[in-house]
């Protein structure tokens, strides 16, 4: 009689040892900042990381999907720039103040570019990771010298993308009238996750991408559409990065195309990785992503809890994930000189 | 002439980057004349060149390898960071006499840590075998946090004058010092690479790593020490940036990552490893310091710079492509690519019956 | 028994890649419910023949029939939708993807729907084990099967696809002996439901076995059909090679009796257990047996890729460790691995170059800089010692064909001079000319006092070659031809009966934990 686990019940499969690891390591790390700092336990710092992650889980999605196949995207941050900015300056030129004209825009804008990144890469057949640098440069430029690096405030950010940055699921008052606050976002990304699982396992495209990421040649020989499957994959990509662009601008009802691109795309790829995806393809868990986020956000988020400055943020985080590096492939390194498997891919 | 003809057919790559390179520059002097290729101009440039040369020729060797090293900048970071804080008097008070010492000893910390991030990549990779991406991706991140913890974001001054004077100010004729070390490293490296066994196994573990070990080579030195070479060129790099700025912040050279990969495929570098002339990354190194500069004096902006930039990496792509159609080979991508698919299909007959 | 209507008819069919002829003229039919054997040496044609039924290459004249309709311009889906399933040698399966999803991805990729369901899964690929007679966790990922059961899940894959022609390509390379036993019987079944199958194999005894008719390529054409009665395995092989094939027999002319390399008792769990033999100047001795026996495991022991757990290594009678490659040729050692492409050689480098880093001392000056001259000397050495075709040691080793490449292998490590060379499976893939040149250095270098050991998996070359063969059996010595066993005239024969029947064999005590299962 095998016992189930309620993890196993729910998923309908085992967690595997990454997961396992992170979750301990998280669990440990929150009563490690709970002890020295009771408020870290609190509703703030929870709906804090929940609000924040909620547009970086989204990225992290679009993250694993091309690890999955076996490919490694860093224009994504680009791109949520790129189609959120140009959503957003059109809004504010033709006068059309609705959050659903902005987020169309946006989420088209993003297939656009995601559509060229398959091109790209599907024909040139070289690292995916120079393809999109490459791209990300070039999308990033051609938004600057068409529309213009203008920074936008609080009075010129179209309203309705205020509106939806203040769009609140949950509202604790303190005694001194200060609110914390849970942003909405969080119900999209947990829509988005719902959508990306679905797409991943049930659909047949979302196979292809396990498929192609696993053994891209048998995936040919088989008569998969290794084509249409990267488009599926980066135009995905690029509707998820769009959606998060106009997500972040909304919650600082600010819009400043210099940041973001150069500086979020490498975290949030370290951070699936973390999470169990691995660089060859075929591998990469949901769960795992949004555990390696957490891990993600939490070294670099809440470190003002143990009464250390922000600068120390990347420190933890790197080292954290130079330790999740060694663990991971010191094993797999064992592992195969066990099993006489000399190659290194 | 056929001897210069021999030379266009064996490299058809190399040929297309010198005759690229020379017209683009006589473009350019006709257009900007004295603008650029004045002594302060050709100064100028030949300065940026080399703080970002060394780089160059690191990733460069990096991808030789087979691998890719995220880190190169943020470890160059690092080790100015070091350098400037000895020379900033802050560990040992600069007094009148010691500044010579002081100097020497901020020299040696900073090609030391350079070396030392070196080692920790190489550690890395090779006796933990952690991909090259993730392992450089992972120290880029390190690296860069360790110099904000330790500045807090502030910007550290030297002020040991003699330092810049002599690492950004010397010249001879009208090429700065450093640019002419440059040169010299470049040769050496072009020496070792092409003339010595060692160098050649560099080749051979980004060709067929499995072979070399095979073959009774150890492998893993050959890489620890590709990436103890790369670190010391680093250093080099990050002794001109904190020369010409005369201190140091983290976060500045953030942008000359996609720089460094730009001009190795450019140089026609296989990103699998174990193919690229190291002099073709000298010529891509003066041809884009000779565009990038252009902009500036066109008057355009760093955005159109990073633009070109990006159009010049996928149209050389594109070309490489086209002229590598027979030989790519069938290996198994190091950088998070895709192995070609209908060679695999051939390939698996040389392994057995037909 | 076969069906008089051919399923697929080939009339005439040729083919050019390069200007160069794979093949010519070549009419084939296969019926239905019939087992076929393709059997022929390396660049007979086969595999080619395979890729053109399967709709992979288009031939250049003559013209293919498939069920009855003359077929032009004939991709892989059209093949599939006829019933011609190939399954190549790497299986084409999904590491990643469960079994029920790697058996049924194909149906569901050229199906009408765009959804997938786990039930769905079921539904297809439940009744394809059942066809076969297997149980499997349909839920279990691929990458956890042993070979022999990975087999099996690309076997229901195409029978998913309603195969009618099965074509299975060198499928028993990776098997052991009970594997190879039970996949028979398997194609046995499905023969009996209707489906034809098509080895290619060159695998003489299993082609005897199972086979109602084998066709033979020789140099890109047909040289006949034959039932599988009326063939020997002598006349089969002359039928493939063309000639009489008969190898120089090897006999030891030293008489030290000290061993150069003595392996005691040495054992590595899960790949050989007590393994105890030694090695003489001028020995070739031979190590044979079924894939999983152990042998390459072995092998790598002695280079320092695989470290054992137990036992001694003694090289001229003292007791060593080796656990790296440099070690191992710190001893004398070196090893011409079994995987020429992956494991031998640098393709993109020219042959000198090959060469070059085996005798790093000897081509650089004291302070590591590169004698160009010397180098080029070394490797002119190599190529005309070992009698390779093309002179011009500065061409990439790439050009040269399998047999030349594996003779700068060799040559390579000879040229180093070791006291024991190992050589695992050192002519596969290898054509008959460049095998027996092989050979011949392989037997002067042991006249000269080296110790060889010599891996294979073919009978003849074992009996040839050899002048002491351990036979392996599931990763331990089963029996032992010492020198006078050699003697015999039907020693290749004994040689195959102990492989194929290991209980034959000295029994062993206690049993090593077979790691296939399935049964």
């Amino acid at each position: 009689m095998l016992k189930k686990s309620p993890f196993r019940m729910l998923f309908n499969r085992a967690m595997n040892p990454m997961e396992r690891l992170l979750s301990i390591v998280i669990v440990l790390y929150i009563a490690f900042v709970s002890i020295r700092n009771p408020l870290f336990f609190g509703p703030q710092a929870l709906f804090d990381i929940m609000s924040t992650g909620a547009g970086l889980m989204i990225l992290a999605l679009g993250a694993l999907i091309v690890l999955i196949s076996g490919g490694i995207d860093v224009s994504f941050a680009a791109i949520a720039v790129v189609a959120s900015y140009t959503a957003a300056r059109l809004s504010m030129v033709l006068e059309i103040d609705n959050l659903f004209f902005i987020l169309a825009v946006a989420i088209a804008v993003g297939a656009a570019l995601g559509s060229i990144n398959a091109v790209l890469v599907h024909v040139y057949r070289l690292p995916t990771l120079i393809v999109t640098l490459a791209t990300a440069s070039v999308f990033h430029g051609l938004m600057a010298i068409t529309l213009g690096m203008k920074t936008f405030t609080q009075t010129d950010v179209p309203q309705s993308m205020i509106d939806f940055g203040r769009w609140y699921i949950w509202t604790i008052e303190n005694e001194d009238g200060s609110r914390i606050t849970l942003s909405g976002f969080v119900v999209i990304t947990l829509g988005v996750m719902a959508l990306t699982w679905f797409l991943l396992y049930r659909t047949r495209i979302g196979r292809s991408v396990f498929a192609v990421g696993s053994n891209e040649e048998s995936a040919s020989r088989i008569g998969i559409n290794i084509f249409a499957t990267r488009l599926f994959i980066y135009s995905y990509v690029g509707m998820l990065s769009a959606l998060m662009g106009v997500m972040y601008w909304s919650r600082l009802y600010y819009i400043n195309p210099d940041i973001l691109y150069g500086f979020i795309e490498l975290s949030i790829i370290a951070a699936v990785v973390i999470g169990g995806a691995k660089l060859t393809g075929g591998e990469g868990t949901i769960l795992g992503a949004l555990l390696g986020l957490i891990v993600y956000q939490l070294f670099t988020n809440t470190l003002v809890y143990l009464g250390l400055s922000p600068s120390w943020s990347q420190l933890f985080f790197g080292s954290v994930l130079i330790g999740m590096l060694m663990v991971i492939y010191y094993r797999q390194r064992q592992a195969n000189k066990k099993a006489l498997v000399f190659s290194t891919v | 002439m056929s001897k210069v003809w021999k030379f266009v057919t064996k490299d058809p790559e190399f040929a297309s980057l010198i005759v690229t390179t020379l017209l683009v520059t006589g473009v350019l002097y006709v257009l900007l004349g004295d603008r650029v290729f004045s002594p302060l101009g050709v100064s100028s440039m030949a300065i940026q060149l080399a703080e970002f040369g060394f780089l160059a020729l690191g990733m460069g060797l990096a991808m030789l390898t087979g691998g890719i090293d995220l880190s190169v900048a943020a470890a160059a970071g690092l080790a100015g960071l070091m350098g400037a804080l000895v020379m900033s008097g802050s560990v040992i008070p600069v007094t009148e006499t010691n500044q010579t010492f002081i100097m020497v000893l901020g020299v040696v910390a900073t090609l030391g840590t350079g070396v030392a991030t070196g080692a920790i990549n190489g550690f890395l990779i090779a006796k933990v075998s952690v991909p090259p991406i993730l392992a450089t991706l992972g120290t880029m991140i390190l690296f860069t946090g360790l110099g904000m913890a330790i500045t807090g974001g502030n910007t550290i001054s030297i002020v040991v004058p003699e330092f810049s004077a002599l690492f950004a100010g010397t010249m001879i004729s009208v090429f700065p010092l450093m640019f002419l070390v440059l040169i010299a490293m470049f040769i050496g490296v072009a020496f070792f690479l092409s003339r010595t066994m060692a160098g050649r196994r560099v080749y051979l573990f980004g060709e067929n790593e499995i072979a070399l070990r095979f073959s009774g080579v150890r492998s893993e030195r050959t890489i620890m020490m590709t990436y103890l070479l790369i670190g010391l060129l680093i250093g080099f790099a990050a002794l001109l940036i904190i020369a010409r700025a005369n201190s140091m912040r983290i976060g500045y050279g953030q942008g000359y990552l996609l720089q460094a990969i730009l001009v190795v495929v450019l140089a026609g570098f296989n990103p699998f490893g174990g193919k690229g002339r190291v002099s073709s990354i000298f010529v891509g190194l003066i041809l884009l310091q000779l565009l990038g500069t252009s902009i500036t004096a066109f008057g355009l902006t760093p955005y159109h710079r990073n633009l070109m930039y990006g159009l010049i990496l996928l149209i050389v792509m594109g070309l490489n492509f086209f002229v590598n159609r027979p030989s790519r080979r069938k290996k198994p991508p190091a950088i998070g690519g895709i192995a070609p698919s209908t060679e695999a299909i051939i390939l698996s007959d040389q392994r057995t019956t037909s | 028994m076969a069906t008089h209507t051919p399923l697929v008819s080939a009339k005439n069919l040729s083919i050019s890649f390069g200007g160069v002829l794979a093949l010519k003229g070549v009419d084939v039919e296969i019926a239905a419910g019939e087992i076929r054997c393709l059997a022929g040496e390396n660049g007979s044609g086969k595999s080619t023949f395979v890729k053109m039924l399967a709709g992979v290459y288009q031939p250049d004249g003559g013209e293919l029939i498939v069920g009855g309709q003359k077929i032009q311009n004939f991709n892989p889906m059209q093949a599939s939708d006829a019933g011609i399933q190939v399954i190549f040698q790497d299986l084409s399966l999904f590491n990643h993807l469960s079994v029920g999803e790697n058996i049924a991805i194909n149906k569901v990729t050229h199906g009408k729907s765009r959804m997938v369901s786990r039930k769905k899964i079921h539904d297809i690929a439940g009744p394809q084990l059942d066809k076969v007679g297997i149980t499997l966790d349909l839920d279990a990922p691929v990458s956890s099967l042993s070979m022999a059961n990975k087999q099996l899940v690309a076997i229901c894959r195409a029978l998913a696809m309603d195969a009618k022609m099965l074509f299975m390509d060198e499928p028993t390379t990776a098997l052991t002996g009970r594997e190879v036993k039970r996949l028979l019987e398997i194609v046995q079944g499905l023969k009996d439901q209707g489906l034809s199958i098509v080895f290619i194999s060159h695998k003489l005894d299993e082609v005897f076995s199972i086979a109602d008719t084998i066709t033979v390529f020789r140099d890109g054409r047909k040289v006949g059909d034959f039932a599988a009665d009326e063939l020997t395995e002598a006349s089969l092989s002359k039928h493939m090679t063309g000639r009489e094939v008969t190898y120089e027999r090897y006999h030891r002319q030293q008489t030290t009796t000290e061993p150069l390399l003595e392996v005691k008792n040495l054992t590595r769990t899960g790949n050989y257990e007590n393994i105890s033999l030694d090695v003489r100047a001028g020995d070739i001795v031979g190590l044979t047996g079924l894939l999983g026996a152990g042998r390459t495991e072995f092998a790598l022991t002695l280079f320092g890729l695989n470290k054992p757990d137990s036992g001694d290594i003694l090289v001229a009678g003292e007791a060593v460790k080796i656990g790296a490659p440099w070690e191992a040729m710190e001893q004398g050692i070196a090893l011409v691995p079994e995987n020429r492409l992956e494991q031998g050689l640098f393709a993109n480098q020219t042959v000198s170059s090959n060469v070059a880093v085996a005798v790093t001392d000897r081509v650089t000056n004291p302070f590591g800089v590169l004698d160009a001259q010397k180098e080029q000397d070394f490797a002119t050495q190599v190529v005309n010692d070992m009698g390779v075709n093309n002179k011009n040691t500065s061409a990439k080793i790439s050009i040269l064909s399998g047999g030349n490449q594996q003779k700068v292998v060799i040559g390579k490590w000879m040229l180093w001079e070791p006291q024991v060379l190992v050589l695992d499976s050192p002519t596969v893939g290898i054509d008959i000319g460049s095998k027996s040149e092989i050979y011949e250095r392989i037997h002067r270098l042991a006249e000269q006092g080296i110790g060889v050991v010599f891996i294979s998996d073919e009978v003849e070359e074992i009996a040839a070659n050899c002048n002491r063969v351990y036979v392996l059996h599931e990763g331990r010595i089963i029996k032992e031809f010492r020198e006078r066993d050699m003697q015999g005239e039907t020693l290749a024969h004994d040689l195959s009966e102990i492989i194929s029947n290991p209980d034959l064999g000295k029994p062993m005590a206690g049993r090593v934990p077979s790691s296939e299962a399935g049964e």
